[in-house]
């Protein structure tokens, strides 16, 4: 119970700075002042960009993971040689603290001293802006989440996949279903539950992205890759605008809750349509 | 072999490549000489690079902060957070398999409204400080909502499932909402004596409560998988309830409690943005350093590679141990 309430705490004190004026630095009283700090959030254009940044990496990033995860879970699956060594190296990156994937993932995309520069200049692209040009930033974000995420889907789909009854596929394979419409048929729609259930878990932990782009771009160039957890961070422990901070905070848990709640009205018909 | 099969493995190779690659491209940076770093890629020791163990001598030396220090740190919080939260988390995991709650929704209204109001009732009327505030409306709420339990009151009874529910929904809010009602609360209490901003308890104490979530979700599963039967044994022969924990319900599911251990230390290990937060030098915490040695002194990557080794490996060890765990039918529960 004590720890319950610790949780709550918080989010009822933040919830109360929220609706004040309160600065630490230069040192103010606090006080009420209603709606304010929502309102200038909402006509902020960066705020706006916030926003837009984070969804992207977070749609595009989670597509992704998804589809590389589930096939590298239906080839482990498929009973292959030395898959339990497969199971462990695949595992590693998301055990990884995301401070070091990406300050690996900086000295890999390093123009000077970094291997895939050498690399693409034997294919012709010499010096592409991995981290300086405001697409390529985005990109090579979105490619470190999906190195270090993508175990994660691979982990819980193959945990899937090993629940799935065994008798299905026989009889599939005695009407000369074709893997491929075996595929399609019966292991996806199986699958389709547990689907949503990864992909609504990846959504939500990707809208806290903050450490990775910390570290590889510190939001730049400009603020073009800048996320709403980093952008909360600037403006609290740089600016130490609090009640400004605790309202964007609140904005931010709206906004993943519409998120959730539009994602899984979206995906619900399908899933109950197969069940 | 046909081919679909072929294929299967080349795309785990390919894939298990792509894994492996960065980390391998670390290791062989951490025992580069600062020339052979700068002078562009090379892949091979002692084909392209003679290996040197500058960057380890520096780092031992202090030389890029104090790695003893904030290891030691990092293993300590770590290990004590984890342990505590497995503790606490599979009782209360236990509580909600094997006996039914009821939680009024009312009750737990007036909980919220207690708490809210009366602190900002006693923070602003009665002139409290703001700890001594929260710690006084918290309590009253927690005694008022209790007793009013045992009332029979309008509205829906939560069950377990709800209960449930509410524990694991705590995953989704954005830590920063309350990472920074964190810093503010703990700076209070640093006020009224009790100092918690960049100490032991006060990281502990956050990452216990933060790892509650994850261990009540995954522990509930192992316990629901127990048989029943021996604890209704032990009922029928008096053992009392915490004795049946003890002694029955924990040994027998030990591998259940060993990954959700390791699970939760990787994440306290790992975790950034509360250690950013809410340390700033005395218990720094290992990603903090690491981050850091990349503006420190510039980009000295040799030895930005060794102080990344030193993140990663306990959690490779980790990921060895959760593999093999993980054959057995680990995460099968987990999903259900």
């Amino acid at each position: 119970m004590i720890v319950l309430a610790m949780a709550i705490f918080p989010l009822i004190y933040s919830l109360s700075i929220s609706f004040m004026h309160y600065r630490l630095i230069p040192p103010m009283p606090p006080r009420f002042n209603g709606l304010d700090n929502y309102a200038k959030l909402l006509s902020q254009p960066r705020f706006w960009s916030v926003i837009y940044t984070t969804s992207v990496i977070v749609v595009i990033s989670v597509t992704i993971q998804y589809v590389i995860g589930f096939a590298v879970a239906t080839a482990l699956h498929a009973k292959i040689k030395g898959s339990s060594v497969f199971r462990v190296i695949l595992l590693m990156p998301m055990l990884i603290a995301p401070v070091a994937v990406a300050l690996i993932a900086r000295m890999i995309l390093n123009p000077v001293i970094g291997p895939l520069d050498q690399f693409l200049t034997m294919f012709g692209f010499p010096d592409l802006p991995f981290l300086a040009d405001k697409n390529w930033a985005m990109g090579s974000i979105i490619a470190v989440e999906v190195w270090q995420w993508t175990p994660f889907v691979i982990l819980l789909m193959l945990a899937g996949l090993q629940t799935l009854p065994k008798d299905v596929y026989e009889a599939a394979t005695l009407e000369n279903a074709s893997r491929w419409r075996q595929f399609w048929d019966i292991t996806f729609p199986m699958l389709l539950p547990i689907s949503v259930a990864i992909v609504f878990i990846r959504i939500i932990e990707s809208f806290k992205i903050m450490d990775t782009v910390f570290v590889m771009t510190g939001g730049g160039p400009g603020i073009a890759t800048e996320t709403l957890t980093l952008f909360a961070y600037q403006e609290g422990f740089k600016k130490f605008n609090l009640g400004y901070t605790a309202a964007l905070s609140f904005l931010f848990l709206i906004f993943i809750i519409v998120i959730g709640v539009i994602f899984l009205a979206i995906v619900k018909p399908y899933v109950e349509k197969r069940s | 072999m046909n081919w679909g099969r072929k294929f299967a493995t080349l795309g785990l190779f390919f894939w298990a490549f792509l894994t492996l690659f960065p980390l391998y491209w670390v290791v062989i940076t951490a025992f580069k000489s600062p020339p052979a770093v700068n002078g562009g890629p090379t892949y091979i020791p002692w084909v392209d690079f003679q290996p040197t163990l500058q960057a380890w001598r520096d780092i031992a030396s202090g030389l890029r902060g104090n790695f003893v220090g904030t290891v030691t740190h990092s293993t300590l919080i770590g290990v004590t957070a984890s342990l505590l939260a497995t503790l606490f988390g599979s009782m209360a995991a236990y509580a909600l398999v094997r006996f039914p709650f009821k939680v009024k929704l009312g009750s737990g209204l007036i909980f919220f409204a207690i708490a809210m109001g009366g602190y900002q009732l006693l923070l602003n009327y009665y002139g409290m400080s703001r700890s001594n505030s929260m710690l006084t409306a918290f309590s009253a709420a927690l005694v008022v909502a209790v007793i009013v339990n045992n009332f029979r009151l309008p509205g829906p009874i939560l069950g377990n499932e709800d209960i449930v529910f509410w524990f694991v929904s705590q995953r989704m809010f954005p830590p920063v909402v309350v990472a920074f009602a964190l810093f503010l609360m703990y700076s209070e209490l640093g006020k009224s004596g009790f100092k918690m901003i960049d100490t032991f308890w006060g990281m502990v104490f956050v990452y216990v409560a933060f790892s509650l979530p994850i261990v009540v979700w995954l522990m509930r599963d192992f316990f629901a998988a127990l048989p029943v039967e021996v604890e209704e044994a032990a009922l029928v022969d008096n053992v009392p309830s915490w004795r049946i924990f003890t002694d029955i319900v924990l040994p027998m599911s030990k591998p259940g409690l060993a990954a959700t251990f390791m699970i939760t230390l990787a994440f306290v290990w790992n975790e950034f943005l509360f250690a950013l937060f809410l340390t700033n030098s005395k218990w720094q915490t290992l990603p903090i350093l690491v981050a850091g040695q990349n503006s420190q002194r510039g980009d000295e990557w040799w030895a930005v590679s060794a102080a990344v080794m030193f993140a990663i490996i306990p959690m490779i060890v980790m990921a060895a141990i959760l593999g093999r765990l993980m054959r057995s039918g680990l995460t099968l529960g987990a999903i259900k």
